[in-house]
């Protein structure tokens, strides 16, 4: 059985509109992987940086998969989120990356964006706050559904990783 | 090569670290050191006799470009059987505040890199911030400020998410990556072109 190891961190978000983020984050995989140890999910830390234009999470990765099929590789798919002075939750949108099929250290970014509602709604979360999420957040990362969907751009979240793979040539797949 | 060393048959590998803790940035701070020690998985074991340490206070210097210099050396070898619980540096850096009293200034950690060679890591540095706007006005009054009871939190993915933190600044640690046996157990991290397997 090959495997996989993920290791790295969630360095942090920049190029949002205000910079007092956090990041719920998840692994998705086909049915051919399993997770072996470590956490597939989680929650960052709220940053509220002093320079105010990167938010730092500094979230520690470290994941540890098996897979009897290469179907499926793993994605990590992302929503950040802003917390305003009175502690309220705002969405700042979806994203995510394939984890890198190449061993090695990667410092990857992945796009962020969000939901537009119709003209009415974007009137109410204007003088409201909040706005449109989805109901299925597997649209993330799935190519189905994604037609009708109506969204605007937010920002970038950054990733170091180091990917380690073991047993791969045994079954003749070649990564790089 | 013409000796070869005797083929183990455990599935050990060996990480060899040195290289220095450098330097670091905050722009508001004078007087700084910083205590740094390694984060690690149940697998994984200090084979050298010191895996942590604390380095001289460093003043900014006078020169324009000047950022806090410690060039305090990091010499670790690790032993391990599983790439999971990866080494961290975890580094808390604490300055002296008016009243005298010793603050921290931030803390951080990042996975050493998983290829051989030469990296210079940043670090990012945050501090904790205070629950609540009452504690805020009571720990700018009285002080000190909120401190983490265990630095190596920041290693740990867990609980994360009820830590409000404001981030300022960086440490920079430069280390040199040397791995043993890795490819011999069969993975691989991109630079097997170094290695002569014979599979």
């Amino acid at each position: 059985m090959a495997e996989l190891h993920v290791i790295g961190q969630l360095v942090g978000g920049y190029d949002f509109h205000s910079c007092d983020l956090f990041c719920k984050w998840g692994l998705a995989h086909g049915s051919n992987w399993n997770v072996i140890e470590g956490k597939s999910e989680g929650q960052t830390q709220v940053d509220h940086p002093k320079d105010g234009t990167f938010a730092k999470w500094s979230h520690p990765i470290d994941l540890h998969l098996s897979c009897q099929g290469l179907q499926g590789w793993p994605k990590l798919h992302f929503q950040v989120w802003h917390e305003d002075i009175f502690g309220r939750n705002e969405l700042y949108g979806y994203g995510f990356i394939h984890v890198p099929t190449v061993p090695g250290n990667h410092e990857v970014d992945c796009v962020i964006w969000k939901p537009v509602g119709s003209f009415m709604d974007q009137v109410t979360s204007f003088f409201m706050g909040g706005g449109p999420e989805l109901s299925q957040e597997s649209l993330v990362h799935s190519s189905e559904d994604r037609l009708r969907l109506r969204t605007e751009s937010s920002g970038r979240v950054r990733l170091k990783l180091g990917i380690i793979i073991r047993n791969f040539e045994k079954f003749g797949v070649e990564t790089s | 090569m013409a000796v070869r060393p005797p083929v183990s048959k455990s599935n050990v590998f060996l990480l060899m670290v040195t290289g220095e803790i450098e330097s670091a940035e905050f722009p508001e701070y004078d007087g700084l050191y910083c205590n740094f020690s390694f984060f690690y998985g149940q697998d994984w074991t200090v084979l050298s006799n010191s895996s942590e340490g604390i380095t001289q206070t460093s003043m900014r210097g006078s020169s324009p470009a000047s950022n806090f210099v410690w060039n305090f050396p990091i010499d670790v070898t690790f032993k391990s059987t599983n790439p999971f619980g990866w080494p961290q540096i975890v580094v808390s850096v604490y300055g002296v505040n008016s009243l005298g009293r010793d603050e921290v200034r931030g803390y951080g950690s990042i996975h050493l890199p998983v290829t051989p060679g030469r990296h210079s890591l940043d670090i990012d540095m945050f501090v904790p911030e205070p629950a609540s706007k009452l504690q805020k006005l009571v720990s700018w009054l009285i002080g000190p400020r909120p401190e983490l009871v265990d630095p190596k939190f920041v290693a740990r993915g867990e609980g994360r998410e009820i830590t409000r933190v404001s981030s300022q600044g960086f440490v920079r640690a430069n280390v040199n990556i040397v791995m043993k046996d890795f490819s011999k157990q069969g993975y691989r991290n991109g630079t097997e072109r170094f290695s002569n397997n014979s599979s």
